[in-house]
């Protein structure tokens, strides 16, 4: 072939050039992965542990033998999880349905739910813990404040999509209460029903890692479990936690949701005595610098110079979260095949689909916490426990999105089927998951430092310790601000054309 | 428009556009329109689909507002509630926010009883309580015709009210709507039914109003002229048109002692 034919081909040295969707998202891919590769030698990702395989196998027999017999109260926990998370979730809704009415007319409103979601739960309840102490209220504000924002968000993006005909059809001078119980409300049902139900899943996971806080939650026997290498007891306890997750379609049946709530009700006790001067001064002083409420200008500067490295503990946070997105990127394009009905048989794809279920159940905290005590203490444990469970979550939808796929060739190979037909269709989609999932990578990221890796939480969490509270406020305005940020850049990043897989119960 | 002097009811306008522009946002559809609606009219509004009818039934709304009932295209109902809660939404200002949320969990006898007759005249008896989603297509636009009769108001403005139920349940249909109303507007697509049910007939074509004469004055050949695309052939091989005969020959309900 002559070297003009090959240039006008568009082959050669130039390939990457050209303006068609995918070599736009190829670019795109491509520039993400080269900015992690060349920030990657900035990241601590040193193995600190001498021996992680061994520590890895005795984990494993753990798991493979689990010692239920030395389990002491394992109901009253389950109990307790579900209790926090069923009625957390309730109070979300119940505070975030209003907002969501109000959500589109008002940029105070859009503004505040912006604020509560940037904060994780596990902030949230070590924020109550100072005020609450360690009680159902500070586990069910932690969950409750959050969950008002995101219902407001998402019930709101929900409500817009209605179909507009029965609205235009009443008559004039219904009310805004009526119009909602009677239109908007019947017609987005289902819809608002689901993710609700998807948030409630979420409420759980975060129920179980409230136990890393203290409150005695499942997560908090596992975390003391495998803290002190009681890997069987602790293995026994996680198959409780992936048993709960996987008969939750039959536990959380509508029937028996009023059941659950009264007998939650019950285990959530004894209720805390709420000090209202105390609460006052927690809000109006502690959590403020004394220089500010003094209206010092030098002592403020002063108070401000003493924080301990905010930048690196903002750029850790940052960078992990590049690579936590990344790393997921991998992952997910690794992994989706595997429970995808367009490839192997049924028994790996049962296997595959299992895999995915298990990464995906896992909070990240929980699979970092495992990684930490076989890596030790840097970025690494952080780095892979984001990159599995997000990119499992990512390729468990694209999995779910390829099985409704029919490749127009049959009988190409598996590797005909991946890179020509399937993959080109999904990948728009993929990557518009992953920059939605960026947000939420980068507030895990933040909670992550409480496990010693060196991001915002890492000192949010050591200022709370040492009765800061003003600088743990402050670094917590600093990560509210920081994901505010990263959701505005990866909205405005996010391909276009993957409405593909535009699923709320994605974000 | 050289007939809109002829044959003029008496009283004053209901509505009275000159040379307005009508439209949504930044789109005007219906450039330079002008024509009136008197008490006591009823009138057909034909025209191919997207000819503006849809757009110059929305601007009377707006112009009459709480004296028109209404009765949207593609009915506008709300699949998941029953038949009883779509048909009482024709009259959800007229109570407070509380007791409309009150009528969802439990009906409201008053409500109940009146919304009960009249789904027992539009041959939906026994259906109250049935979500819409589980209706068909003609039961559907019963209750459509049904939430809109339930608003008790002088004026009735429907779009394609009876587009989709057979040609005898049209004309009880228009009955119905002529018993409760005395002025109407009805889009339509049945040229005969124009003819034989109603006092005036609008005829939108390319953006403009170009026939707006009483019924008597035309013909079913005048009204051909408004849906261009439909070929002479094509009318003249299908059964109905000429075969049927001309609207003074059909039953004339207007007449009815």
């Amino acid at each position: 072939m002559s070297r003009a034919l090959a240039e006008r081909l568009g082959h050669g040295r130039h390939w990457w050039r050209g303006a068609t969707p995918g070599l736009r998202l190829a670019r795109h891919t491509l520039g993400l992965v080269a900015l992690a590769v060349l920030l990657m030698p900035f990241a601590d990702l040193a193995i600190h542990t001498r021996d992680p395989w061994a520590e890895l196998g005795r984990m494993a027999l753990g798991l493979a033998w689990p010692a239920w017999g030395s389990l002491e109260s394992p109901l009253t926990a389950i109990g307790l999880t579900v209790a926090v998370a069923l009625w957390g979730t309730l109070a979300g809704v119940v505070l975030g349905i209003p907002l969501a009415l109000l959500f589109a007319r008002s940029r105070l409103v859009r503004a505040g739910c912006a604020f509560v979601r940037a904060i994780h739960e596990l902030f949230w309840a070590l924020l109550f813990l100072q005020v609450f102490g360690l009680s159902a209220l500070t586990a069910l504000a932690a969950l409750a404040i959050p969950y008002a924002g995101i219902f407001a968000k998402v019930y709101a993006e929900i409500l817009e999509q209605v179909p507009r005909a029965p609205g235009d059809a009443l008559p004039p001078g219904s009310g805004r209460l009526s119009r909602f119980f009677y239109v908007e409300l019947p017609l987005a049902w289902t819809q608002l029903v689901g993710y609700t139900r998807y948030r409630f899943e979420c409420g759980l996971r975060a129920s179980v890692l409230l136990g890393f806080v203290g409150l005695p939650t499942l997560g908090f026997h596992l975390e003391t479990a495998f803290r002190e290498g009681r890997y069987h007891e602790a293995g026994a306890l996680l198959w409780l936690f992936y048993l709960l997750i996987a008969a939750l379609p039959w536990w959380s049946h509508r029937r028996l949701i009023p059941l659950l709530l009264v007998g939650g009700a019950w285990l959530l006790g004894p209720w805390p005595e709420v000090d209202g001067a105390l609460l006052w001064r927690f809000v109006s002083q502690d959590i403020w610098p004394a220089a500010l409420l003094a209206g010092d200008a030098a002592g403020l500067a002063a108070w401000f110079a003493d924080i301990p490295e905010l930048a690196p503990a903002i750029g850790n946070t940052l960078l992990l979260g590049l690579l936590g997105t990344v790393g997921a990127l991998a992952v997910a394009l690794v992994l989706w095949p595997l429970a995808c009905r367009h490839f192997g048989n049924p028994v790996t794809r049962l296997a595959g689909s299992g895999l995915l279920i298990v990464l995906r159940s896992t909070p990240e905290l929980m699979l970092a916490f495992l990684f930490l005590l076989l890596l030790g203490p840097s970025l690494l444990p952080a780095w892979l426990a984001l990159a599995l469970h997000n990119g499992a979550l990512i390729a468990f939808l694209v999995a779910r999105h390829a099985d409704a796929l029919s490749p127009g060739m049959p009988g190409l190979p598996a590797s005909g089927r991946y890179a020509y037909e399937l993959l080109p269709r999904l990948y728009p989609g993929l990557l518009a998951l992953l920059y939605y999932r960026a947000e939420v990578i980068l507030r895990e990221t933040a909670i992550l430092g409480m496990l010693g890796v060196a991001t915002l939480g890492f000192y949010i969490e050591g200022s709370f310790e040492y009765l800061m509270f003003d600088v743990a406020f402050f670094l917590l305005l600093v990560t509210a601000g920081l994901n505010i940020a990263v959701d505005a850049l990866s909205r405005r990043l996010r391909p276009r054309e993957g409405a593909l897989l535009d699923d709320p119960c994605a974000r | 428009m050289e007939s809109e002097q002829c044959g003029l009811p008496a009283g004053e306008a209901l509505v009275s556009l000159v040379h307005e522009d009508l439209g949504h946002a930044d789109h005007v559809v219906l450039p330079g329109l002008s024509l009136s609606l008197y008490p006591g009219e009823r009138v057909a509004l034909l025209g191919q689909s997207g000819a503006g009818k849809s757009t110059l039934l929305a601007a009377l709304r707006a112009r009459l507002g709480r004296e028109a009932a209404w009765c949207p295209q593609h009915h506008g109902l709300v699949p998941q509630l029953a038949v009883y809660h779509n048909v009482y939404m024709g009259r959800l200002p007229e109570r407070s926010a509380l007791a409309n949320l009150w009528n969802l969990v439990r009906p409201l006898r008053g409500p109940w009883q009146e919304v009960g007759e009249l789904c027992a005249l539009l041959g939906l008896a026994g259906l109250e309580r049935r979500p819409v989603a589980h209706l068909s297509g003609g039961q559907r636009q019963r209750v459509a015709i049904g939430r809109a009769l339930y608003q008790g108001r002088p004026v009735f403005l429907g779009d394609e009210p009876v587009a989709s139920v057979d040609p005898h349940q049209a004309w009880r249909l228009l009955d119905l709507i002529d018993a409760r109303h005395a002025t109407a507007v009805v889009a339509l697509h049945q040229r005969e039914l124009a003819l034989s049910r109603f006092d005036r007939v609008w005829g939108l074509r390319d953006g403009r109003l170009v026939l707006d004469a009483p019924a008597a004055d035309l013909s079913l050949a005048d009204l051909d002229t408004l849906y261009p695309d439909a070929s002479p052939n094509t009318a003249h091989a299908e059964p109905d048109p000429p075969s049927t005969p001309g609207p003074e020959i059909l039953p004339c309900s207007r007449g009815r002692p």
